[in-house]
């Protein structure tokens, strides 16, 4: 009776893993495929053939929008890692004063929505009209910024994913022993031919693992070369794949082609990271726990510590002043530094005009319906499979764990491609509801999902729960009596956190919303694509406020526990 | 070329609680081999980091043969690198991303020593250390004492003025630290450099040094060859920590060398101790050093007392005993297989004078006998 229930069990779980995950793959193998349009063809018309895909790889095009990425997103990894380093090196390893400020700011990139960050920095740094170099020309120089280049792109790529490599090498750091230094500086070794010859190689598979994961998700983000490398005319994949769903007629079936190759590349590097995370690390562990061996900097501390406050003027303050000068002034013109501060020129005119626009109430409504269902929705199921892989012996949990987990190697944007191809021929389907949003965010986040679940389900001791088996409970009855109030914290933060992830999201949504489906990432992107500035400045605040309240929320929730590193891998 | 080494009035305080090393004074002879021994958080690594350069000191001297490392006063405090010493990590502290040949020649190629030069010293320490045919290994398919070694051999390659070893066994399982600490000891003096060992294992200490130094709570409470550690003590600490377990209150008599207990009996002392009569006093006696006899044998001897077996375990090749004498309960401990006595025998202790010490009965000196 009990085999069967659990039987059954797992075929649904597998069944609705299908449904969210396998159906929509193998619709974007199809589409990739055929040269038919769902839309127009029909659903289920297909003209198997690998010749598309073959051309897809013979275009010019393809191939000039693969090679930025590479260059884009290389130079940017490159950046995070001389960025992500030095500062783990900074916090955990010198006397720097402030290190718990410098240990914040090196995270809080990742809690920036990267479409918001890159407005922000078309605002300041866009070359005829950008806040820093009405600066620059006020005080004389000719030289200008230029965000809307591949080098801003890099840049702007490398200051907001750094947080990725630093989240790696600070704990590999903190794990290896300083002897392991001192015995070079016995040696006779300087501090800077230590670091090189013995500290960075150590930490050698700490760097990797980093990069990889920073190049994959610089590699899936739309929001940054949308808004700076399409006014430079530099496509990307992910900015090429889009442009083709908006052709008329719609290239559905090369976007599908283009978003495999993207898949391909970004579920190598993932199993590749993987690989380096599992493989042998060469952090010692010594008997006794380690004091932390710190480096004196002397008067270098304070220029150590004004990199950090550099570093966080960069990312963090100059965009947000940016954002409010742009969202509260009337023209974004600025004549001279003191008209700057003339609060004459300042009104709430562009929010006003934001909210006038029923669409823009539309988006944050249709944004937290969609928020709500994902968090509740896949809070449960996430729970549902993490409870079942970890805690049961259910059959077929390998193949659970191994469905749950294929989302992490594909980006945002080829999940929305992907459901785009499961759906929209199919007639009275999903296509168009906020469902269909749900859904994919659910699917995408779920590797997060069940990874922030399964620390805090390991967490309840198995005797807890045995002790209630042994009382005579049932496995449902266990559950709820003692696993979910454990874990309820747990599941709380985990759905908090979905909650967020989804409202952020841009990548998926842009192919799967409708006029009455629009939400709020998307709206933005219109908002700038149409050339208003002041009303996009003004929404970025909008939701920079609502993120930063919604993180607050959900910090006090898991009690300090924050979870960056999943809200990281989003992007 | 190995140096001497010359502590002075050295301190560490650290931002909080008492000074890690208080005031700590000593010298090493060139080729000396000394330990430092104390109970855990006495100090002992702090003092080696400290003549490492890897702590800097608070005040006091650290000089290595004629040059000065350490005078925090005077401005002075010479970086690790250049202070040409050896160091053994209690982790090893190996790297594990290089061969153990790789490891060893380190130092040597911050020394600008030619490639050949660097084979000919490695292939030599690899010798001394006996890991010869390891020197293409990578470090981590080696076992805890291969490690260890290597540890040693990239410590002594360049020939370092001093070498600085702490815990170097303590992470090795028991079978393995007995054989390789008296390895340790012929591959130092095999070097033939100075070298500054800390441990808190007293068997290590007596088989390694030439001399010990004993640290209580940052002060150095002593040092000297073994031999004195354990038949001199020169203060209760000292022998509580070396394992002395009698102590006996009373006050000094007035005849020189006489104790006077509070049951009335008089003990006889070897060495008369300093202080005036009336003084109060604490005798301390090794349990090894307690002679116990049957009653009535024969034979006049001095310090002899009528006793009464309380209990006696049998430790195979030793018997404990504990005997009520004296007003005392008093450990004695006897070799052989063969037990004497039996609980609540009458017999006789003999409480020898020369291996009884005396020690003023202060409240500082007070330590509470275990
Ligand atoms: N970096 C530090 N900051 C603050 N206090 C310290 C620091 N290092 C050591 N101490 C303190 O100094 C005292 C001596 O420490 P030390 O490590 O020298 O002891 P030890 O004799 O080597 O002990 P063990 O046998 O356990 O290794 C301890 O009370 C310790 O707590
Ligand atoms: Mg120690």
């Amino acid at each position: 009776m009990r085999a069967l229930a659990g039987w059954l069990w797992s075929a649904a779980l597998l069944l609705i893993l299908s449904f969210l995950v396998l159906y929509p793959v193998a619709m974007l193998l199809l589409g990739a495929l055929t040269n038919t349009n769902p839309v127009v063809d029909g659903f289920g018309v297909y003209d198997i053939s690998l010749k598309n895909f073959i051309a897809v790889l013979g275009n010019p095009n393809v191939l000039l929008a693969l090679a930025n990425s590479l260059i884009v997103c290389g130079g940017g990894t490159l950046l995070a890692v001389a960025i992500g380093l030095t500062f783990s090196w900074v916090v955990v390893r010198t006397d720097t004063p402030c290190k718990r400020f410098i240990a914040a700011a090196s995270l809080i990139p990742l809690f920036v929505p990267p479409l918001v960050a890159a407005v922000a920095w078309s605002i300041l740094a866009s070359p005829k009209t950008g806040l820093l170099n009405t600066l620059l020309a006020s005080i004389g120089i000719t030289w200008r910024f230029n965000a809307y280049s591949m080098f801003g792109l890099i840049v702007i790529f490398g200051i907001y994913y750094a947080p990725y490599v630093y989240m790696f090498t600070a704990s590999a750091l903190r794990n290896m022993d300083p002897a392991l230094e001192e015995a070079a500086e016995i040696s006779g070794a300087t501090p800077i031919k230590t670091l090189f010859t013995v500290t960075f190689p150590l930490i050698a598979p700490a760097i990797i693992s980093g990069m990889l994961l920073s190049f994959v998700v610089m590699l899936g983000i739309y929001g940054i070369p949308a808004v700076l490398g399409t006014p430079a005319d530099i496509p990307v994949l992910t900015t090429y794949i889009f442009k083709l769903t908006n052709w008329s007629p719609p290239l559905y079936s090369t976007a599908a082609s283009v978003a495999i190759i993207l898949m391909i590349v970004t579920g190598f590097l993932v199993f590749l990271q993987q690989r380096v995370v599992s493989g042998r690390s060469y952090i010692t562990v010594a008997g006794k726990a380690f004091r932390p061996g710190v480096m004196r900097l002397g008067p270098w501390r304070w220029f150590t510590l004004a990199l950090a406050v550099v570093y966080l003027v960069v990312v963090v303050v100059l965009p947000t002043l940016a954002l409010i000068v742009a969202g509260f002034r009337k023209f974004l013109f600025i004549r001279s530094i003191a008209s700057l501060f003339d609060m004459k020129q300042y009104s709430l005119i562009h929010f006003e005009r934001l909210f006038d626009n029923p669409l823009a109430l539309r988006s944050i409504v249709n944004t937290m319906e969609v928020g709500c269902i994902t968090a509740v929705v896949g809070g449960i199921f996430a729970f549902a499979i993490g409870y079942t892989v970890n805690r049961t012996k259910a059959r077929g949990r390998r193949g659970i764990d191994i469905i749950s987990t294929i989302p992490v190697a594909i980006p945002g944007l080829v999940v929305g491609v992907a459901y785009l191809w499961a759906w929209i021929g199919l007639p009275g389907g999903l296509y168009g509801t906020i469902w269909i949003l749900a859904l994919a965010f659910i699917a995408r986040f779920m590797p997060d999902t069940i990874k922030a679940l399964s620390t805090s389900m390991l967490q309840i001791h198995r005797e807890l729960e045995e002790a209630a088996w042994i009382c005579g409970k049932s496995l449902l009855g266990t559950i709820r009596t003692i696993v979910l109030p454990l874990a309820r914290p747990g599941v709380i933060a985990a759905m908090t956190l979905l909650f967020i992830l989804a409202i952020r999201e841009l990548g998926s949504s842009l192919f799967l919303y409708t006029s009455n489906t629009m939400v709020m990432a998307v709206l933005l992107l219109d908002y700038y694509e149409g050339g208003n500035v002041g009303i996009t400045a003004a929404f970025s605040l909008v939701q920079t406020v609502l993120l930063a309240v919604l993180i607050g929320i959900a910090h006090l929730l898991s009690r300090g526990r924050t979870d960056s590193s999943s809200v990281g891998r989003a992007g | 070329m190995s140096a001497e080494l010359i502590v002075s009035n050295l301190r560490k305080q650290f931002s909080v609680g008492r000074p890690a090393v208080d005031d700590v004074s000593f010298r090493i002879a060139a080729g000396e081999i000394v330990v430092l021994l104390g109970p855990s958080g006495c100090g002992k690594t702090t003092t080696l980091r400290c003549i490492a350069g890897l702590e800097q000191a608070t005040s006091g001297s650290i000089s290595i043969g004629p040059d000065l490392m350490s005078a925090p006063e005077r401005g002075v405090q010479v970086p690790s690198r250049l202070r040409n010493i050896g160091m053994v990590f209690q982790s090893y502290a190996v790297w594990p991303h290089m061969t153990v040949k790789q490891n060893v020649a380190y130092p040597l190629r911050q020394r600008k020593v030619t490639r050949a030069e660097i084979d000919r010293r490695c292939a030599e320490v690899l010798e001394l250390v006996g890991l010869a045919e390891y020197a293409a290994r990578p470090v981590t398919q080696l076992s805890g004492g291969q490690m260890q070694r290597v540890a040693l051999a990239r410590a002594l390659v360049y020939e370092p003025r001093l070498l600085l070893l702490d815990e170097p066994l303590s992470n090795l399982d028991a079978k393995l630290r007995l054989r390789l600490r008296d390895e340790l000891r012929r591959i130092i003096k095999a070097a033939g450099v100075t070298a500054l060992y800390v441990t808190h294992d007293q068997d290590e200490a007596v088989v390694l040094g030439d001399r010990i130094g004993v640290m209580q709570e940052g002060k150095l409470m002593q040092m000297s060859a073994p031999v004195d550690l354990y038949n001199r003590p020169e203060n209760l600490f000292v022998a509580n920590f070396t394992g002395v377990a009698n102590f006996l209150k009373g006050e000094l008599a007035s005849a020189p060398g006489a104790v006077r207990l509070p049951t009335g009996d008089v003990l006889r002392i070897g060495a008369p101790p300093p202080g005036r009569a009336g003084d109060s006093v604490v005798v301390a006696v090794r349990p090894e050093n307690i002679v116990l006899r049957p009653d009535g044998e024969a034979g006049e001897v001095a310090n002899s007392f009528p006793a009464r077996v309380i209990e006696g375990h049998f430790h195979g090749t030793q018997t404990t005993y504990a005997v009520e004498t004296l007003g005392h309960r008093l450990e004695v401990i006897e070799l052989g297989t063969v037990p004497r006595f039996n609980a609540n025998d009458s017999i006789r202790v003999v409480i020898p004078p020369d291996l009884s010490w005396v020690f003023p009965q202060d409240a500082k000196s007070a330590v509470t006998p275990s």
